[in-house]
């Protein structure tokens, strides 16, 4: 089966790769342990020490809290804000910036690439501690805002990764 | 082991009904419970499967230099596959790989309807269909099927679809934007028996030669169709001869099964187990134009919610509840077309390997809520131009997938999803003076959706035929009355981001040597935007508009030699069509559905880019000042939503990154970002509001009445996200 070493991962996952050699991997078959090398890579790349449970998009993580209370599972951004649990939509606790007049959409989609924004609205979900921008929707007006991802960690740790899940305090 | 071997004593029927229980009882494909063939002599089973395969492939290759059709020789609009007695997909080709199900329900509902008795299943025989209902994804996508016997027992059956040009629907072409029912679609074959002895009837292909626009495309496509069929049975006749009956049939069944195991053991290599969400929205906008019967004459907003949960033992199951209610309009679509989404995604994200088969099926499952645009409780919907919603709808499912992949860290499988590409439909009187109907394929070269570690890919992807080509300029000016005046890359149409979507192109064209050019477009929503970008990257721009010039002055511009209007330029605001022509200039709104054009008129037609991923202003600079240059991005956009400036060489034509100001720049976005934004709590108490006061347009609210009322689990959860009493009603 393939294996890659750290280099590698971090460059195709960064797509710094040499095209040859990313079109290679991804026609082989998968590495089995690509998970934890790259959780290591994303683990040295961000501002807290909480391990890293579960990416779950750019800059987002699911970890598991070193400080009180104690192992709790939270997502985090890589910049560490805390946005609360992750059975719980983080992007409720995110800013919004919401295009919904002419102004606003002509930054992005001037003229004939515009939308009618009362059919449509972009909204921006923006980290409050370094104004990454995390995640786009493109939504009708009044449409509930959208929980992207809701993991079972029990099930991937045990059944999948054959490995414990850090326990959580209650 | 439970002898997969059928009992020789049965009919079809009596099999298929035997292998479903068994599947039902064991879980296992057929009640194939172990893979024995391949564990005997794993090179033996793999090299029935790979001749299979390769058979699949030859004959579609071969059928492509048959067919007449641009469609299937230039865009390569045609799959060959390969199935078991009961209907069950073993093997296909390259190309529309979506109908690995879809023909797989059309030989099951012959079987399950009695097709062995009347008007029974011979030697020789050829059956086709195009019926939605029954078994395809919309009416152009005509499928043949010829049984293959092995002496006197039926083994199997090999089947080929093509998408067919014209099918004498209401609006030429072959995607009838205009049917608002099933009685306006065009010419139905309705699994009917259209050959025997190796042959067409004649009477099927006279009945095609007086009911079609353009007759040639769809017979001389079926011809190549019975051709590709032909083919592949006599060799797997062969290949049966050399390596015996029994194997046969037992080994093509566990490539079956095998094909199921492979797709849940791939979902828990490459995803993560838990719950998924996403959505997009499609806009119809036909209020008004020309030919709308009275029931149709209301614009319409889409809401296409999806819910895919992967569960521990790997199995997918896709949740369209909370979608809105079919239509009298040509975009509904059927489970069978639904199918087809299913595989068009799956064959390009997960069913890569060669084994793309009936067993992925398996392993996958789907609500499609009855009475919805994705499972019709009425046969006379008309599903002619399904694509239009089918495809936005599994662009989520990609984008689902693509998360479960990054968070997985396989990053370079995340693909922010296959796009809609609207098509050109058009018939009337042709440049050589007779009747002509075509659909213009060259759609199927849009731009995708970004990757997590590549930009999409620009002017070469389509969802549904991941091998698809444009088709050369002067092989489509052979089979219609306009000649190019340009295609060109549409500059800022993917969707921006770290990696920004793919962008697509623009056809401008003057209409020439006819007196009637009817265009009647299609697939393309209005208003808003029907796919999505990910993690912090931007939808692609997709409510394009259409630009004519009526009794324009072009032959005067050419005479004088002025600058002719080859694209509509880099200015968003003003169209080259509309700076530099004179005549009757019109800009429409939704499909283009108007009186027809005729010889020295104008037209300008754009198709979709893909969508974005990432924060556009983490994109590399550098990557940029490449894209300005090349006419992917405009330097606006790349200052003010990439925030990267660049300085402009005039005279050289180049483009440098200031990079001191670059940093300065995305600083101040920073900041500016945070500025403006309000906390999501507050945002929502301000908007709870409006949604109490029912603050919204006729079309939006009508949305909100109709999926409501259709989903219970809907509305309950948009009344508690809002936080509204419980007797809230739009």
């Amino acid at each position: 089966m393939a294996s890659y070493n750290h280099d590698t991962i971090r460059d195709l996952i960064d797509g710094r790769l040499p095209w040859q050699s990313t079109r290679s991997i991804m026609s082989q078959y998968k590495d089995d342990d690509r998970f934890f090398k790259y959780i290591d890579i994303l683990q040295e790349r961000v501002t807290f020490n909480d391990p890293i449970l579960l990416p779950i998009g750019e800059h987002l993580y699911i970890v598991a809290k070193q400080g009180e209370p104690q192992g709790e599972r939270v997502v985090k951004c890589g910049c560490s804000y805390e946005f609360g649990h992750y059975t719980r939509n983080w992007k409720l606790k995110a800013m919004i910036n919401v295009r919904d007049d002419e102004e606003e959409i002509a930054e992005i989609y001037p003229g004939r690439h515009s939308y009618d924004p009362d059919w449509m609205e972009i909204r921006e979900f923006i980290c409050p501690g370094c104004a990454t921008l995390l995640e786009v929707e493109a939504a009708a007006p009044g449409y509930p805002i959208v929980f992207d991802f809701l993991p079972d960690l029990e099930t991937f740790y045990r059944d999948w990764l054959g490995r414990e899940l850090p326990k959580e305090s209650k | 082991m439970t002898d997969a071997s059928e009992n020789e004593t049965m009919t079809i029927k009596e099999q298929l009904l035997e292998y479903d229980r068994r599947f039902r009882e064991t879980g296992c494909y057929a009640g194939i419970t172990e893979l024995k063939y391949r564990e005997d002599d794993p090179l033996r089973y793999e090299s029935l499967h790979t001749k299979l395969r390769s058979m699949t492939i030859s004959a579609r290759e071969m059928a492509r230099s048959i067919s007449a059709s641009p469609g299937v020789r230039e865009v390569g609009e045609m799959v060959v596959a390969l199935y078991t007695p009961e209907g069950d997909a073993i093997s296909l080709s390259t190309g529309i790989m979506v109908h690995v199900h879809t023909m797989s329900r059309f030989i099951k509902w012959m079987i399950q309807n009695g097709y062995e008795e009347s008007p029974g299943i011979c030697p020789g025989d050829i059956f086709a269909n195009n019926d939605a209902f029954i078994g395809t994804v919309q009416v152009p996508d005509v499928m043949v099927v010829v049984p293959i016997f092995h002496d006197d027992e039926l083994v199997g059956w090999a089947g080929t679809v093509a998408h067919e040009l014209e099918v004498g629907g209401i609006t030429p072409g072959g995607d009838v934007y205009l049917a608002q029912e099933r009685f306006t679609e065009g010419l139905f074959v309705t699994a009917e028996k259209v050959g025997f002895n190796d042959e067409l009837r004649r009477d099927y292909l006279i009945r095609l030669e007086r009911n079609l626009r353009m007759p040639i495309y769809w017979m001389f496509d079926d011809k190549a169709k019975v051709a590709a069929n032909l083919e592949l049975r006599d060799q797997v006749k062969e290949l049966i001869d050399d390596v015996g009956l029994d194997y046969y049939k037992r080994a093509t069944r566990e490539f079956i099964e095998e094909g199921r195991r492979a797709q849940l053991s791939r979902v828990k290599q490459l995803m993560v187990p838990g719950r998924y969400r996403g959505h997009t929205f499609y806009g119809h906008l036909t209020e008004g134009k020309p030919g709308i019967l009275p029931l149709s004459d209301g614009n319409l907003l889409y809401s296409i919610p999806l819910e895919l949960e992967v569960r521990g033992d790997g199995q997918m199951h896709l949740d369209f509840d909370g979608t809105g209610s079919w239509g009298y309009h040509s975009m509904n679509c059927t489970p069978a077309g639904m199918d087809g989404g299913l595989f068009v995604t799956l064959t390009q994200s997960m069913n890569y390997e060669g084994k793309v088969n009936d067993g992925a099926w398996l392993a996958t499952d789907m609500n499609l809520p009855s009475g919805t645009w994705t499972n019709p409780d009425r046969h006379t919907v008309a599903t002619a131009t399904s694509w239009a919603l089918l495809l936005p709808a599994f662009g989520i499912f990609q984008r689902l997938l693509s998360r479960g992949f990054v968070s997985r860290g396989f990053k370079e499988e995340a693909f922010v999803g296959q796009v809609n590409s609207p098509m050109v439909e058009m018939g009337g009187q042709s440049q050589y003076g007779d009747q002509f109907g075509m659909a213009l394929f060259e759609c199927s070269a849009a731009g995708s959706g970004a990757l997590g570690i590549k930009d999409g890919i620009d002017t070469g992807y389509v969802g549904w035929n991941p091998e698809s080509d444009m088709g050369n300029m002067e092989v489509w000016e052979q089979g219609i009355p306009m000649l190019y005046l340009g295609r060109s890359i549409t500059a800022d149409s993917g969707g921006p981001g770290r990696h920004r979507g793919g962008t697509s192109f623009t056809s401008t064209w003057l209409v020439h040597n006819t007196d009637e050019l009817t265009i009647a477009t299609s697939e393309h929503s209005s208003r808003v935007f029907d796919n999505a970008g990910m993690c912090g990257g931007y939808p692609a721009p997709t409510a394009h508009r259409h630009f004519t010039v009526r009794d324009s002055n072009i032959q005067q511009m050419v005479e004088e030699r002025k600058p002719l209007p080859h694209e509509l330029g880099s200015d968003p605001h003003m169209s080259d069509m509309e700076r530099l022509v004179e005549g009757d200039k019109n800009v429409i709104e939704g499909p283009h559905i108007d009186k027809p054009l005729q010889s020295g008129d104008l037209f300008a037609h754009s198709y979709n880019g893909g969508g974005g991923y990432g924060d556009p202003i983490e994109r590399d600079p550098l990557d940029i000042a490449r894209d300005v240059e090349n006419g992917y991005v405009t330097a606006e956009i790349a200052e003010r939503t990439h925030a990267v400036v660049l300085d402009h060489d005039e005279e050289r034509d180049t483009w440098r990154v200031d990079e001191e100001a670059t940093v300065a720049r995305r600083k101040e976005i920073r900041g500016s970002r945070l500025s403006k934004a309000v906390p999501v709590e507050d945002w929502i108490e301000s908007e709870r509001d409006r949604v109490l006061e029912r603050d919204f347009v006729d079309e939006v609210r009508k949305m909100y009445q109709d999926t409501m009322g259709i989903s219970s689990r809907f509305a309950e959860e948009f009344r508690e996200f809002w936080r509204l009493p419980e007797d809230f009603a739009m």
